[in-house]
């Protein structure tokens, strides 16, 4: 009777399984853990974390370190995935022409045109004809109001406002009459003054009508039909916010520019093409697929794609002690994905949605780092330790003892830095792929597009659902359904959205609404893992059908997810191909596919050998 | 050494002599603004109306004392936290908390009198809180701790979030300065006003609601 160990080392988590093998060869599985990995998943550093997981592992168990007679490694295949994201499109006003934002509390209601005019000018020189007036932040609102009442009793006709402060409701509950004033204007000072504008409030709940229709404008400021063509993206930019300020300008104009963000070079089947970064995601796959399978991939230099794949050049030449040259990127996946960004000419510190290209890359190398790590622990632990087989087919080795699963009969491996995909026919033949793309990519377009800027916030929203904490005894999971508390929930959480992790409710630091954080969430995952999925099977299915292929089992750590399994479900159920998540050895779930696979072929062997 | 009541009268003018020097810091708390125009409404009632926040004060708030520790004026405050409710487009009610002058439990007795649950105590140096009625009173929603570094923008701000609370929104916290240098530099004028506070309670009277006029 003797006793191995079976170690899965993985970007994130390092896996170990040990059982027990009977002199008869068969074996018996006895404990299994998962701690995380320490380090980039092949150096030396791993070690560290094999021995902990071996340690929590042998601790459920009678047994010591000593009383193992082999540690098998997995073979990884020196994959490594980074992320990188170029904007590619920003919007820009010229000469100050519009300003269309939404201040929380805009005052007055209705529409208003006039030439705009500064609030001190108002006693001095008032014009004949209606007015705008404009006022920086340093009035105070009753001294505006004072203002703005004794203008509208003497001669002048005053049809609108705009403020600098936050004081839009408080100067319209005082004025004597009532007129639309948009508020929380930034930049106040870059308005030009003498010009035909046009002020517009919509009541609460609604959306301005006049100023983002190009003909209610042309008839406001009585363009011919030449300059309504041209307002038409003014109007547009102005669709759907709840306070809006067109100024007419001679050259005013609002546009979305392409910014250039360099070219990538795909090469393969001898064959070398270029695709621009700013044709977007959709033209970079096509031309990917055109030249399948990749063999290097050149981003242009001082961009960011550029600078991600030197990057991960560089972190494998280490890894493998190999020259730069000879690492070479495998794949890439390119979403379309949306970044907010400062409108360039705002006046009110406006954002809008720019266009962005998220890629994420693999690169691959021949050379097995495995091995100086199997030294190491070899030392550090005094059992002997080798690597026991490729990854892939111990994936499969393990995921075959879920119960109702037999070959034929696909893996699919949701990771954190690439999406892995095997398959085994009847005849035992193993093939498998590797595709760049996976949760760290999941988790940079959440960044992204909510516009974070933190990547541990967008990784807690990734992995837990949301609700909203009406009250202190209650909140409002993002489904409606509705809890209640016994005890009072903490001060911090009051009137929050909130992320539901296993120790309660944790409120996010964020002035976005519940469903737009939902809708951000799910389609990041959409994007990346179900069409990741549908490429990755295409090209291991028996002549690229996914229909031959009847069962397929998710594992590794993003199967764990809330609702990533059930999108790649929904997608494959078209296909028929049977879709669930694994349950290694009937009790492990999607986890330690790789370790468990290890010791099954080493028991195989045994076998043969003897 | 023995502390007798003499040595820390003695410590404390000591320390506002200082400051008097200092930038005439100490000359202008307490005192030196026209007093806030009060109207007495009668007993403090319970609110029912959704879209109210109420505002807790102290009994010598903007009459015996009139002007925050740094020395802005009662009248202002006032007219700060209600411009940044009224903005928000809610109502505002004022009580006079007799019992406490325990900004916690002061911004409590207010949330627990609001209608919507949500009320704010300011005492008469400054300090102030943003409190909802189903927490414990030492807790809160938000606290404004160092009153030396309460401006009349902070105040706006306390306002609009309170206001904020109360319509469901998750307002951003109101941000805070902190001063390491704040407390050694007020903390006995902090205790002289808060004892001069003190003397102006009746533990056995009730709250009282007051209009105000600005």
């Amino acid at each position: 009777m003797s006793y191995i160990a079976g170690v899965d080392v993985g970007n994130n988590t390092t896996e170990v399984a040990v059982g027990e093998v009977s002199p008869d060869g068969k074996a018996y599985f006895i404990s299994s853990a998962t701690v995380r990995t320490v380090g980039i998943k092949g150096t030396i550093q791993n070690a560290m974390g094999v021995i902990e997981g071996l340690d929590t592992a042998l601790m459920a168990t009678p047994l010591k370190r000593k009383d193992l007679s082999l540690i098998l490694l997995n073979e990884a295949t020196p994959v490594i995935g980074d992320v990188a994201m170029e904007t590619i499109t920003e919007t820009v006003i010229t000469e100050s022409a519009m300003i269309g934002h939404n201040p929380g509390t805009p005052g007055g209601e209705g529409l208003g045109t006039g030439i705009t005019i500064r609030l001190e000018s108002l006693d001095s020189k008032v014009p004949g004809v209606p007015c705008i007036v404009v006022v920086p932040g340093n009035n105070d609102f009753q001294n505006v109001v004072a203002r703005l009442n004794r203008s509208m009793m003497g001669n002048a006709r005053i049809a609108g406002a705009i403020l600098q402060n936050d004081d839009g409701v408080l100067v319209a509950n005082r004025l004597s009459m009532r007129i639309p004033i948009v508020d929380e204007v930034e930049f106040i000072d870059r308005i030009p003054i003498g010009m035909p504008a046009a002020v517009e409030v919509a009541a609460p709940g609604r959306s301005i009508e006049k100023l983002s229709n190009p003909y209610d404008i042309a008839t406001l400021f009585d363009l011919g039909p030449e300059e309504t063509r041209k307002i038409v993206p003014i109007a547009r930019a102005l669709t759907g916010v709840r306070s809006a300020v067109v100024i007419k300008t001679p050259m005013g104009d609002i546009q979305k520019r392409s910014i250039p963000a360099g070219k990538l070079v795909l090469m393969g089947r001898g064959r070398r093409v270029e695709a621009q970064v700013e044709e977007g995601a959709d033209a970079i796959m096509a031309k990917a697929d055109e030249i399948s399978p990749l063999e290097e991939i050149l981003g242009e230099p001082g961009t960011n794609v550029g600078g991600m794949f030197e990057h991960m050049r560089k972190i494998m030449a280490e890894l493998t002690d190999q020259p730069v040259r000879s690492v070479s990127v495998r794949d890439i996946l390119a979403v379309e994905t949306f970044k907010p960004q400062k409108v360039v000419g705002s006046l009110a510190g406006e954002y809008s949605l720019g266009n962005a290209v998220g890629l994420a890359a693999m690169v691959e190398t021949h050379k097995l780092p495995m091995m100086r790590l199997a030294a190491k622990i070899d030392e550090e632990t005094m059992v002997p330790c080798c690597v026991g087989g490729v990854e892939a087919e111990m994936a499969i080795l393990g995921a075959l003892t879920t119960p109702g699963a037999t070959a034929p009969f696909a893996i699919l491996d949701l990771g954190g830095g690439s999406t892995d995909a095997a398959i085994i026919d009847r005849d035992g033949n193993i093939q498998s792929i590797h595709l760049a793309g996976a949760g760290e990519m999941v988790t940079l377009l959440i960044d992204t597009e909510l516009g974070l800027d933190d990547r541990e916030l967008a990784e807690q929203i990734k992995r837990h659902p949301l609700a909203k904490v009406e009250s202190l005894f209650h909140i409002r999971h993002e489904d409606g359904s509705v809890q209640f508390f016994e005890e009072p929930l903490a001060p911090k959480l009051f009137g929050r959205v909130a992320v539901i992790t296993e120790n309660g409710p944790k409120p996010l630091d964020l002035d976005v609404p519940l469903e737009k954080i939902v809708s951000v969430r799910r389609q990041a995952k959409h994007k990346v893992f179900v069409s990741n999925t549908l490429r990755a099977l295409k090209r291991i299915a028996p002549a690229g059908n996914i229909r031959l292929i009847n069962f397929l089992a998710l594992v590794g750590g993003s199967a764990l997810d809330f609702e990533i399994p059930k999108m790649i479900s929904d997608s494959l159920f078209e296909f028929g191909v049977v879709t669930g998540r694994a349950n290694v050895r009937g009790t492990e779930g999607p986890r330690n596919a790789v370790a468990t696979g290890l010791i099954l072929a080493q028991v195989e062997r045994g076998k043969k050998n003897r | 050494m023995k502390i007798t009541e003499d040595i820390v009268r003695e410590v404390i003018l000591e320390v506002l002599r200082d400051l008097a020097g200092n930038g005439g810091l100490g000359s202008s708390a307490g005192k030196a603004s026209a007093p806030v125009e009060f109207k007495l409404i009668g007993p403090a009632k319970q609110g029912v109306d959704k879209n109210e926040v109420v505002i807790a004060i102290p009994p010598a708030f903007g009459t015996a004392m009139t002007s925050t520790i740094i020395g802005i004026p009662h009248q202002q405050v006032l007219r700060e936290i209600l411009a940044g409710i009224e903005e928000e487009g809610l109502k505002a009610r004022i009580i006079k908390v007799n019992r406490t002058v325990d900004v916690a439990f002061m911004s409590h007795d207010a949330a627990k009198l609001s209608g919507s649950g949500i009320g704010i105590g300011v005492q008469s140096r400054g300090t102030a809180v943003i409190h909802q009625k189903d927490l414990k009173p030492l807790q809160n929603l938000e606290l404004f701790s160092q009153s030396p570094l309460l401006d009349l923008a902070t105040f706006r701000a306390m306002g609009r979030n309170a206001a904020k609370y109360a319509k469901g929104d998750s307002p951003r916290p109101v941000p805070v300065r902190n001063d390491p240098m704040a407390r050694p530099r007020y903390q006995g004028l902090a205790a002289l006003l808060y004892n001069k506070e003190v003397q102006y309670l009746n533990p056995d009277k009730p709250p009282e609601e007051v209009a105000v006029r600005l």
